[in-house]
């Protein structure tokens, strides 16, 4: 897997400068937006397509995601936290309020096929991944059931009954895991 | 204010953020949720908390290609954004809207001016002419007969369409962003108290915007202006 590669020595990888990019659109620099796009886009879309999984929702997601990054951009405050978590947060953000609204009246039918869409890769890919930021490791601390709700809630933006389904546990009991979980990593990660 | 059941509670208020941003809230908690962000800094702090605790999980998600067409769709949007940018330009100050305004706004604000001061009290200290940005007819009278009030005049009755509205907006040469003065129906006299604002100043901007219903959701104009014009001292 090509992003498991250690960066090639004596070639630093520059990294993207997202506060910079913020304050040149909140100057009206288009430039600077389609950087942030070309740099992050792919990245985002994925996000965006992992929540509403399907590819139209989700690109209409991340429209919706720039052009709000455009008119806040000088709303941006790096007191509250970095750039680059708040592109990510307005992108999940639009992507779970799209899911919550219009699976409002799915109701539980349509959950039958969620699950073979988000199940496999699942566990799989955490283990791949365990390791590369701190998240991970204190994920791995966590029991294996109350580590996929975590991940099919934040990642595939289940919902508390989707995850019940997924796992085949009781609502009441995957409330609770992650309940637990979140103070645990919460925990952790101090 | 209303305290919600949360209240003093940080360990709800923290579970309350964290499950936001994991993800798992319904949509009628999160539409909540978003409005009380707006308001509590102790949860919108808890919120930013968790934000960054769990921003490497979307490290889980393989990128996709975006189609074509996307960026298009995305510039073709900025066009009709607005976009709030303080330290840059907006549209009172951009010099063309001032420079439409020139001569023939000037011409009917001196002619006005002088028509209405024949018949007010002579107590009227300000007086503002409010025409459209580009054709320079005038619409509105603004006139100040005293520090406590101002009155805005129709000079015309024009149609606003179904579920718009007009949006009143002041904005002194020192201020950083206009202040509303309220919704006016198109044709009626509309009056307001300037308590609680600063003292009138010359060259303070008005204007006329349309909104939606309801007004301006963001607190400063989105819509296009309508009628505009500056605070003239009448003599």
């Amino acid at each position: 897997m090509k992003k498991g590669n250690a960066p090639i020595l004596n070639s630093p990888v520059v990294p993207f400068d997202f506060e910079g990019c913020l304050a040149a659109c909140a100057q009206g620099d288009r430039h600077a937006l389609r950087a942030l796009y070309d740099h992050e886009g792919g990245r985002l879309l994925g996000v965006a397509r992992r929540i509403a999984r399907d590819q139209a929702s989700a690109e209409d997601i991340v429209h919706d995601a720039f052009v709000r990054i455009w008119t806040r951009a000088a709303s941006f405050d790096p007191s509250r936290g970095s750039a680059r978590g708040w592109v990510y947060s307005i992108t999940r953000h639009l992507a779970l309020n799209f899911v919550r609204d219009s699976r409002w009246e799915a109701g539980l039918d349509e959950i039958g096929s969620i699950e073979a869409l988000t199940v496999p890769a699942q566990l799989d890919d955490l283990q791949l991944w365990s390791g590369s930021a701190k998240i991970y490791r204190c994920l791995e601390q966590l029991q294996p059931a109350p580590q996929r709700c975590i991940l099919h809630a934040y990642v595939d933006g289940c919902s508390n009954a989707e995850i019940a389904t997924l796992l085949g546990a009781p609502l009441g009991t995957v409330k609770a895991w992650i309940k637990r979980s979140l103070k645990a990593l919460r925990e952790c990660m101090a | 204010m209303k305290r919600s059941p949360n209240d003093g509670n940080t360990e709800d208020l923290d579970e309350l953020a964290a499950e936001y941003v994991l993800g798992t809230l319904s949509g009628e908690q999160r539409t909540a949720m978003q409005g009380r962000l707006e308001t509590e800094p102790a949860l919108r702090a808890a919120v930013d908390a968790w934000e960054a605790r769990l921003l490497e999980l979307t490290s889980q998600v393989e990128p996709i290609t975006p189609s074509h067409r996307l960026w298009a769709r995305i510039e073709r949007s900025l066009e009709q954004a607005q976009p709030a940018r303080p330290q840059s330009t907006r549209w009172w100050q951009r010099l063309a809207v001032w420079q439409g305004l020139s001569a023939a706004g000037l011409a009917a604000s001196l002619l006005l001016a002088l028509a209405l001061w024949a018949t007010a009290p002579p107590v009227t200290t300000y007086m503002v002419v409010l025409v459209t940005p580009s054709g320079q007819s005038p619409g509105w009278v603004v006139q100040a007969n005293d520090a406590r009030m101002i009155e805005l005049i129709p000079l015309g009755h024009d149609d606003v369409p179904d579920g718009m509205t007009l949006q009143f907006w002041t904005k002194g040469e020192q201020w950083r962003a206009p202040v509303s003065l309220g919704l006016v129906k198109p044709g009626a006299h509309y009056r307001v108290p300037m308590e609680r604002l600063p003292a009138l100043e010359p060259n303070q901007l008005f204007e006329l915007t349309l909104e939606k219903e309801g007004g301006s959701p963001t607190g400063t104009p989105t819509g296009p202006v309508k009628f505009i014009g500056r605070a003239v001292k009448v003599i």
